[in-house]
């Protein structure tokens, strides 16, 4: 057995540097193919968790005072559900609002520290039957002068044109991902089939001696597999890159200040980077099993 | 150790001619047959099916007593690990030495380190290349080429030798060391299978002689010549 993972390993090791630069173009396709793929995925990460609070049709939140009475509060709640404007509402309390804060700002410790459930205020996210711009200012002001208000804050157009576009670009650059990667997987393919044929003396002497199918196949598959590891390990570099340079680039921007929440988590950069692992270690299999599947005559 | 029952071979798009027609055959084990008859007769159709290279179009054939048209694709290898092949053309690995040539049909079947290190010297010490160990195939002469296709065909000690023409590109001299081997061979018990066009072998050694002509046995002779 230890023979044979040796010569696995050994073979593997050979057939990737014998053609070297067949190895470096497969591993560069699939490492900039999955880069996109995964910044894509964290734009829209980050983009989420800017606009959060705006997602599923909320087009103004009604902020209320911490010391608003109860009275106050329920007529705030009394008008929202009885109003035919209105399709539904959400109460943030403050609690949920901490945990909100926390979720948002996991990363930034001193500002978790600094901050309690009682300096963040209440508030109710409403979405409106109509979302026309004209009449949802319209309701949202009837409630800006209401006893335990403190302010009515409208998702403004900038915040859905941030939305669409982000959601634009990160499909785009998805598309673009996926397609790169079919161009990985058919590159790899093509490294096998090369490979192949460089061995095809080799393989006809392991056929008549009884080396196993696998045992022929192994090594190929392999190579694969370590096109698609070392192309994933370098596209979550570069994802790590994009974050750092790019997504918390845009959170500091003073000029941006509707990115000023545009961040992403470490939770969320390891578990997309095991997403583009995977689906590394996926398109080096299938890449390299097509090849030997239909190339090599075992 | 070989049978086969109403054996036939026929490729799509070939001449109307089969490369082999309703052969039927018994070769017990330890047996030395040569498979004679013209170019194009079906002798290497007939090796290729043993080793099941080929699969034949109508008929049965059995290997120490198993069905090999019966066997998965899974279980080839097994069925190879008990037929050596030596070919007129050696195929010999260039890139590697005597000895790695060697080792490697034990390497590739995942035999333990340690077998391969006492069996490879001894395997080319029963061929004669003790000094050749460390040689590239381009160093030898043609003879010695194909005595380390034997020592890798023989070194894993199968039932079965099967040889395509083993002394075609080798002078007469040279042919007779590679029959004393395979004679050799012979005597530990494995059965050898082979095809030739040699006639002064066949005559010199007197072993059973089958002979094809347009892929018909026609003639089957214990103790036979060319013709």
């Amino acid at each position: 057995m230890a023979l044979k993972i040796t010569y696995m390993l050994r073979e593997t090791g050979t057939n990737l540097k014998r053609r070297i630069s067949l190895t470096i173009a497969a591993i560069l396709t699939i490492s900039i193919s999955l880069a996109l793929f995964g910044s894509a995925l964290l734009a829209r990460d980050g983009v989420a968790n800017a606009t959060a609070r705006w997602e599923g049709g909320i087009e103004f939140v009604i902020w209320m005072n911490p010391e608003a009475d109860a009275d106050q509060d329920a007529a705030i709640r009394r008008s929202l559900d009885e109003s035919p404007a209105i399709q539904s509402s959400t109460y943030v309390s403050q609690d949920d609002a901490l945990v909100e804060f926390q979720d948002m700002f996991m990363d930034s410790p001193d500002l978790l520290d600094a901050v309690e459930a009682a300096d963040l205020p209440p508030s109710y996210r409403v979405v409106p039957v109509d979302p026309d711009a004209d009449v949802v200012v319209e309701l949202g002001s009837q409630f800006l002068n209401q006893p335990g208000v403190r302010d009515v804050v409208f998702a403004s157009e900038a915040i859905k044109d941030i939305q669409t576009q982000a959601d634009r670009i990160s499909r785009g650059l998805l598309w673009v991902g996926v397609v790169l990667l079919f161009a990985a997987a058919l590159l790899i393919l093509n490294t096998i089939v090369v490979a192949i044929g460089a061995r095809r003396q080799e393989i006809e002497v392991m056929k008549l001696v009884g080396a196993s199918n696998w045992f022929i196949r192994l090594p190929f598959m392999l190579e694969g597999l370590v096109h698609g590891i070392v192309g994933a390990g370098f596209a979550v570099l570069g994802m790590v890159g994009v974050r750092r340079y790019v997504i918390d680039g845009f959170s500091e921007s003073q000029s941006l200040a509707l990115l000023e929440g545009l961040r992403v988590t470490d939770a969320e950069l390891f578990n997309r980077s095991l997403w583009v692992l995977a689906i590394g270690i996926a398109v080096g299999i299938l890449g390299s099993l097509f090849a030997v599947s239909t190339k090599l005559d075992v | 150790m070989i049978k086969l029952e109403n054996v036939s071979k026929s490729y799509k798009g070939g001449s109307d001619a089969a490369a082999l027609q309703n052969a039927n055959i018994d070769i017990g084990k330890g047996e030395f047959v040569f498979l004679v008859g013209p170019s194009g007769s079906g002798k290497s159709t007939f090796i290729r099916l043993l080793n099941k290279e080929e699969d034949p179009t109508d008929g049965r054939i059995f290997v120490a007593g198993k069905d090999i048209g019966q066997l998965n694709s899974w279980k080839v290898p097994y069925l190879r690990r008990n037929i050596g092949c030596i070919f007129q053309d050696f195929k010999l690995l260039e890139k590697k030495t005597v000895a790695e040539n060697v080792a490697f049909a034990l390497e590739v079947i995942g035999r333990p380190r340690s077998v391969i290190s006492k069996q490879v010297p001894a395997i080319l010490e029963l061929v004669g290349l003790s000094d050749k160990l460390t040689s590239f195939p381009g160093e030898l002469s043609g003879g010695e080429q194909q005595r380390v296709s034997i020592a890798r065909a023989f070194v894993n000690r199968p039932l079965i030798l099967l040889a395509d023409e083993p002394t075609g590109n080798l002078d007469p001299n040279t042919s007779v060391g590679i029959m004393r081997l395979l004679d050799r061979i012979n005597r530990t018990g494995t059965t050898v299978v082979m095809a030739t066009h040699d006639r002064g072998i066949v005559d010199t050694m007197r072993r059973r002689v089958v002979e094809l002509d347009k892929g018909s046995i026609v003639r089957d002779q214990a103790q036979g010549v060319y013709e």
